[in-house]
């Protein structure tokens, strides 16, 4: 009879048998796909970019002569409400040929655009001077092989050449292909591997242990027999070989509708096709080789000692005392991060530094779990606290290792929620804001600033709007010790409501305004022929961080390069402003520092998701794996607690002690995970310079959410562990 | 003297502490217990007998309410326990009966005096009063020095000490007891069992004792042989 017949047998025969390969070709399946899941991340952006690489500024070939370009193009980002719809304006300039972008069957004319499905809709249900005469007439559609996900909103919008500005850029080509490393994402795909993977095999593992008291003594039992090592080790290869291939087929089947869900997670401001986040055929068969490798590896390592000794299984011998050296290990990692961090922190070096922690938090755990049951075996007030505190002071190893998972997760899930909204809040908007948040402003060249002025008011009346546009130039103040100002040109009154200031702080005559010594001279830009400002002129400070220069003090013969266009918004009408603003300018970048913080929120609000959307995948994961060893632990003991129903305890008595019993350390394993994590982000945090007080967010609680499910299910399974036992006759086995 | 003589008659009179009458017990077409007799009274010591598959087990099973009857009453001292709740009946098992099995049953993770403690805990009782009520048990069997240690430390006749401990400690009226020396050599085996009857005889317990050694039998009160779920023969013995 060989390994594997005999295997075939056992699962037919014995339902445990059953119940444990079912629970393992599920962790398995769960572990395929979230490996192969996270294998394609990487790629994921390369497809995407790739898709889209059109629409990327920093992508596009450039022609040296403007004149000899088949085409100017300009990007920008525009806004509607709090959504961002991308924007390429092309004006043709019938030299030379032009292949179409992907996704597009024909460009627009002047006048008109194509549009993404998503943003037709979106026009189609707004009121045109909100959004549509933005765009011009819609003559067509961009197809998803351009788009980034089809939900995008993006706009494809024809030009004159006339009005393209001087900063259009002259291409040869649209661009179809993008190299693009996305280090955010490669490392969220690394710490997302290990925090991920691990529970899936704390879940593969201890649906195996479910059999494990069965198995050792069958194969215990086999070795009496007379059956060699490399017998028994095929034996236990061939039982669990056969749950695992299922498990990594089912795997690699359902990876489809994973992705189809993944798809719905934006990165980036977008989500994604599901496509993108298959991962290359390589690694998919790599994956799905190495996995089973591994499982069985696992396996076969945890069985060892009934290989080698057949009767080493049955002897318990006592457990040495673990030394509080262990604790040692996390400050001698934090210590590693923090040299790692201080040396310069690439991915590598983080990822390796985050990685000492991980380790060492396999180190101390242990200890704590001992120490932890010490402390209940002493202050137990019930027989759940007892029982709890026995287990975990009997075996801490195997009960750390059992909660190991939903540790780590929520470890790494707390340090990083504690460090994101710490690092990104470093870079949020301009530090000191000069305009108001809201005022709405575009760059355009000085000479066409009168024109696009005149275009935006002359929108802005018709939508019956009373803003007005207000030009700013842009200028260099020199004072007399020739110290440089940047500075903007213009009208104190005119321009005082953009910087969110009343008008009143402007002075009767004309002044400059801002500049701290005395100002002497005006530049059109840095290091230029200096026009000297009058003598003696008028100098005041304004509440805020800008130089202003009015216009009336302009020296005769002084030339603006550069403008910016800017409305004053009230919330309410920012929508028609932007209208009048893009369709005035010919599909300029309209820009607040409302969108640059909201931009810089997106990342961070994407961040966080992923992380807890982490989190609470893998204390799912661990949340089962709790749950199968809960039931293993109870199947384990049946005998005992069988005598215990039988000599009159009510089963439901025992199932909340159970209950208790298997939700206590689970709870304390989050919680003390949740607040390590959350130390040891604070202590990483105030190791960076000058970052801001630590931010604690409701997020901080999503930890505490996975200890809670963790903790359910875990016990859930008491109950009806114990009826089944309950059924049994009392003299089984 | 008259004060003897007056309990003395009262006990004859009382109700037998359990006693079962014409039970059946039947595993699908098998009969386990063909209409089986049985009374014991307080203070008593009856050891059942049997080959294996007799219905020894069974009937312990029966009496106690851990097994439905299909036909037959069952009675603790005097009032029908087999028609109450399985609520009811577990109340009983709890306060009324101990059990002691063929293998200690204790739980690996804890010591002697928390295995001994644990069914008063489940049932409500406070740490203080349960480990107090475990220690002078394991003290009554000759446990003095073993309170701490985990049953993977101790000999099996010290673990079977440890489960007549749990089974007695919250002083049972009457002790099941299945095979309670079955893995135990016979020197020990008898030990344990005269434990168990002299702690019986002294809390005035009923015991009935599953056996297939006649040697431990004969030290009972009676014994009772059963043969294809029939009682066979009743012997006095005592
Ligand atoms: N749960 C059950 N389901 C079906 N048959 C059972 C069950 N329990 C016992 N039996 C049958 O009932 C008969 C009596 O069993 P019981 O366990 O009472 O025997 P026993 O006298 O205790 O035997 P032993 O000395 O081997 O313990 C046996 O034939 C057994 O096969
Ligand atoms: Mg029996």
């Amino acid at each position: 009879m060989n390994a594997l017949s005999i295997a075939f047998r056992v699962l037919r025969v014995d339902r445990r048998t059953r119940t444990s390969a079912f629970l393992t070709a599920v962790g398995v399946a769960v572990a395929t796909s979230l490996v192969l899941l996270l294998l394609g991340l990487p790629y994921a952006v390369d497809a995407r970019e790739e898709r889209v690489a059109w629409q990327n500024k920093a992508e596009q070939t450039l022609v040296d002569q403007r004149q000899d370009a088949p085409a100017l193009i300009k990007i920008s980002t525009d806004r509607f409400g709090d959504q961002e719809i991308g924007r390429l304006d092309v004006a043709l300039t019938g030299k030379g040929r032009l292949d179409l972008p992907p996704g597009v069957t024909r460009l627009p004319g002047p006048g008109e655009s194509l549009v993404s499905p998503a943003l037709a809709e979106l026009i189609d249900k707004q009121p045109a001077s909100s959004l549509g005469e933005r765009f011009g007439k819609v003559v067509g559609y961009i197809g998803s092989a351009g788009l980034r996900h089809d939900d995008q909103l993006f706009a494809l919008v024809g030009q004159r050449v006339e009005d393209m500005g001087e900063d259009a850029l002259p291409i040869s080509d649209f661009t179809t292909s993008a190299y693009y490393t996305d280090y955010d994402l490669e490392l969220l795909a690394g710490v997302g591997l290990v925090v991920l993977l691990v529970p899936s095999l704390v879940l593969v593992a201890s649906a195996a242990r479910l059999t494990a008291t069965r198995r050792e003594r069958r194969l215990a039992a086999f070795r009496l027999a007379g059956a060699t090592p490399q017998q028994v080790m095929a034996m236990v290869v061939a039982e669990l070989a056969i749950p695992t291939v299922v498990g990594v087929v089912l795997g690699a089947a359902v990876n489809p509708l994973v992705r189809m869900w993944a798809s719905e997670v934006p990165w980036d401001g977008s989500e994604w096709h599901p496509s993108d986040l298959a991962a290359p055929t390589e690694l998919v068969v790599g994956a799905v080789v190495c996995l089973p490798l591994l499982v069985i590896g696992a396996a076969v390592f945890g069985l060892r000692r009934v290989v080698i000794t057949p009767l080493g299984a049955m002897q318990r011998t006592p457990t040495k005392p673990l030394s509080w050296l262990r604790v040692l290990a996390l400050p001698a990692a934090l210590a590693v991060f923090v040299v790692a961090a201080q040396l310069g922190a690439g991915n590598m070096v983080v990822l390796g530094a985050l990685a000492t922690l991980i380790g060492s938090a396999t180190v101390v755990g242990p200890w704590v779990t001992a120490a932890v049951g010490r402390f209940l075996v002493k202050a137990w007030r019930g027989p759940a606290g007892l029982l709890a505190g026995r287990r975990l002071h009997t075996d801490p190893k195997a009960a750390y290792r059992a909660s190991s998972g939903v540790v780590l997760a929520v470890f790494v899930g707390a340090m990083a929620l504690t460090l994101l909204p710490t690092l990104e809040s470093t870079d949020f908007g301009p530090p000191e804001p000069t305009f108001a948040p809201s005022t709405l402003r575009l760059n355009a060249t000085a000479d066409q600033a009168d024109k696009v002025v005149e275009r935006i008011d002359d929108r802005l009346t018709r939508y019956g709007q009373q803003e007005r546009a207000v030009r700013l130039d842009n200028a260099v103040v020199n004072d007399a010790n020739g110290a440089p100002y940047p500075a903007y040109i213009g009208d104190c009154k005119e321009a005082a409501p953009l910087f969110g200031l009343s008008p009143q702080v402007c002075l009767d005559q004309p002044a400059v305004y801002g500049v701290g010594g005395t100002p002497v001279s005006l530049d059109a830009e840095y290091d230029q022929s200096t026009f000297p400002l009058p003598k003696g002129v008028a100098t005041a400070d304004l509440p805020r961080p800008v130089v202003l220069v009015d216009r009336e003090l302009v020296p005769e013969g002084f030339k603006a390069t550069a403008s910016l266009v800017a409305v004053a918004t009230s919330d309410t009408d920012t929508d028609l402003i932007r209208t009048a603003m893009v369709a005035g300018s010919a599909g300029a970048e309209v820009f607040s520092d409302v969108d640059m913080v909201a931009s810089g929120t997106d990342r961070l609000d994407e961040l966080r998701r992923i992380t807890a959307i982490g989190i609470v995948i893998a204390g799912l994961l661990a949340g089962c794996s709790a749950a199968i060893a809960t039931a293993g632990a109870v199947m384990d003991r049946r005998r005992t607690f069988g005598a215990l129903i039988a000599a009159g305890t009510q089963v439901p008595v025992l199932a909340r002690t159970l209950r208790v019993e298997a939700a206590l350390p689970a709870i304390i394993a989050t919680v003390g995970a949740g607040v390590t994590g959350t130390i040891v982000g604070v202590v990483l945090v105030s190791l960076i310079e000058n970052a801001p007080a630590v931010v604690l967010t409701p997020w901080l609680l999503a930890p505490v959410v996975v200890g809670v499910i963790v903790a359910v299910l875990a016990g859930s399974v008491c109950g009806p562990a114990l009826r089944r036992v309950r059924q049994e006759p009392l003299s089984d086995e | 003297m008259v004060a003897d003589q007056r309990s003395m008659v009262q006990e004859v009179l009382a109700p037998p502490a359990i006693s079962g009458r014409h039970l059946v017990k039947n595993y699908g077409p098998h009969r386990a217990l063909a209409g089986v007799d049985i009374d014991v009274r307080r203070g008593e010591a009856v050891a059942i007998v049997g080959p294996s598959g007799s219905g020894k087990s069974t009937l312990l099973h029966v009496l106690a309410g851990i097994v439905p009857a299909d036909a037959g009453e069952v009675c603790l001292a005097g009032s029908r326990i087999d028609e109450l709740s399985e609520a009811r009946r577990s109340e009983l098992r709890r306060s009324e009966f101990g059990f002691v099995f063929q293998q200690g049953m204790l739980v690996d993770e804890l010591t002697a005096e928390e295995n001994v403690a644990l069914p008063m805990l489940l049932g409500g009782t406070s740490r203080a009063e349960a480990m107090q009520a475990a220690r002078y048990w394991l003290d009554r069997l000759g446990l003095a020095g073993r309170h701490r240690s985990m049953p993977g430390e101790l000999s099996g006749g010290q673990a079977q000490r440890v489960a007549i401990a749990r089974a007695l400690a919250h002083r049972p009226t009457v002790v099941f007891a299945d095979e309670p020396t079955g893995q135990l050599d016979s020197r020990t085996g008898a030990e344990i069992m005269d434990v168990l009857l002299e702690i019986c005889a002294e809390t005035n317990a009923a015991i009935l004792v599953v056996t297939h050694d006649q040697e431990l039998a004969s030290r009972a009160t009676r014994s009772i042989r059963i043969r294809d779920g029939r009682i066979e023969s009743a012997v006095l013995t005592a």
